[in-house]
């Protein structure tokens, strides 16, 4: 990652599905195109939701990093 | 003084719990050591899943509707008027003419559709999630020769997770029944990777859309609405044109809970999942669609909850540690068509596996609409059992 990418992190832990896609798709809408956005979630459903809808919307699926107790989801603004 | 016990909200959390309190008080709310206050600006109760049947001439207006004095026990105090402020420090509630201290306070005010937070959304079409819209949604059903019949979800959350699936549903029995289903294509609009939240649900769901040609479109998370050009656009870039768009609004809490400082950014109350108290105050509880909890936002969730809720203030007044949890309880009925039904049964922990549906299933739903007057709104059954 180049440092002129901005990170802008979403802690939906304690969120249920489908609370951290929804916080996901709300910080995708006020964001910049090349924006990176990392939800923390604490719901498994996460990991199977989020790139399935970053697939269908256009942006770039980064991955996955678990942490203890929660997942850290990347994703890119692409457009 | 006597103990107050105030309940905001006389919906159906706010009328169940009041009237369970009231039976297991009887002796003490007669001699005055105890009182109950349910406020709420509204004099008329209604059923909310009425809303639902209404479009297909199912349910109607008066059997929607009664007078929320009428439901309360007697001993419960009921007043007419709107809780502006909620001061949860010093434990009062504040209406433009008056305050209440409470001892123990259950905030109950529920959810309502935030129409603004889609462009184009309330000019747009049609929903189910008042009784006025529910009408005009009936005179558009009854209108409509044919065409393409678009029913998308709006927002997440919103009340009765289920009502979507079951309006796509009942759709396709209307006008089956009125022999032109094969002039009406019908579409239903979901924002999720599946039909429903619940992926085993979900996956019936499907099937059964399927089979019943009803054409599913997921991963469609609405971001505007153009009434002119009948057309829909999503956030993933997609658009939708329609003949007829019934739409479900994304919801929001209740303005007092927003104004006194105590809810989320979403308009819900943060709420301990199984004591329901509101977080970080003993005497206060927050229940039904008012709450942040990961349950449905639906009449069920409220009617086990103020199980709980009544149950752990009447301990607490006598002396007794809390003797109730909650466990995340929701039952709920899914139509799957004209005739016929199925159920949710579900938790925290244990996710529903609905049996097939039958039409033993849709007539108890029937009966269950008529019951809801008699038996759970007065608190005689209470949370089925919990």
């Amino acid at each position: 990652m180049s440092e002129q990418e901005k990170v802008k992190v979403i802690d939906a832990r304690g969120s249920f599905c489908p609370g951290p896609l929804m916080e996901l798709i709300r910080a995708i809408k006020e964001s910049s195109v090349g924006d990176i956005i990392e939800v923390l979630s604490s719901d498994t459903g996460s990991q199977r939701d989020i790139p399935k809808w970053a697939e269908k919307a256009g942006h770039e699926f980064l991955g996955v990093i678990h942490e203890e107790g929660y997942d850290r989801i990347r994703v890119k603004k692409k457009r | 003084m006597p103990k107050t016990i105030a309940v905001i909200g006389g919906g159906t959390g706010g009328t169940i719990v009041a009237n369970n309190l009231a039976h297991r008080l009887h002796d003490q709310l007669v001699k005055g050591e105890v009182e109950i206050v349910v406020i709420d600006p509204s004099a008329l109760h209604i059923y909310q899943p009425a809303y639902l049947l209404i479009p297909f001439g199912i349910m109607h207006r008066n059997e929607a509707v009664r007078p929320e004095r009428s439901l309360l026990d007697e001993k419960v105090k009921f007043r007419q008027e709107s809780i502006n402020r909620i001061d949860l420090s010093n434990r009062t509630v504040y209406s433009d003419s008056t305050k209440i201290t409470y001892d123990y306070l259950v905030v109950a005010t529920g959810a309502k559709p935030d129409y603004s937070q889609v462009p184009g959304l309330e000019k747009a079409g049609y929903d189910f999630y008042t009784l006025d819209n529910a009408y005009r949604l009936r005179e558009a059903l009854g209108r409509f020769k044919g065409g393409k019949l678009v029913t998308a979800v709006a927002g997440i959350p919103f009340k009765c997770p289920t009502a979507p699936i079951e309006f796509a549903f009942l759709v396709d029995s209307y006008f089956t029944r009125l022999g032109i289903r094969d002039k009406v294509d019908v579409q239903y609009v979901y924002p999720l990777p599946r039909p429903f939240t619940i992926p085993n649900v979900a996956e019936d769901v499907q099937k059964m859309m399927e089979k019943r040609k009803i054409e599913v479109n997921l991963l469609f998370n609405v971001e505007s609405i153009d009434p002119e050009k009948k057309e829909m656009k999503s956030i993933e870039g997609e658009t939708i044109k329609y003949d007829l768009a019934v739409l479900t609004p994304p919801h929001t809490g209740a303005e007092v809970v927003k104004n006194s400082g105590i809810a989320d950014k979403g308009g819900w109350i943060p709420t301990d999942r199984y004591t329901l108290n509101i977080k970080g105050y003993d005497d206060a509880y927050a229940i039904g669609d008012a709450t942040d909890l990961p349950v449905s936002k639906a009449g069920s969730a409220a009617d086990f909850e103020a199980a709980v809720v009544a149950t752990n203030i009447w301990d607490d007044l006598n002396g007794f540690a809390p003797s109730l949890r909650y466990d995340g309880k929701v039952m709920c009925f899914i139509i799957t068509g004209i005739g016929e039904a199925t159920m949710l049964i579900f938790d925290y922990d244990h996710p529903p596996r609905p049996p097939p549906a039958t039409f033993a299933c849709y007539w108890y739903k029937l009966v269950y609409n008529r019951m809801y007057w008699t038996v759970t709104a007065k608190g005689l059954l209470p949370g089925f059992g919990v």
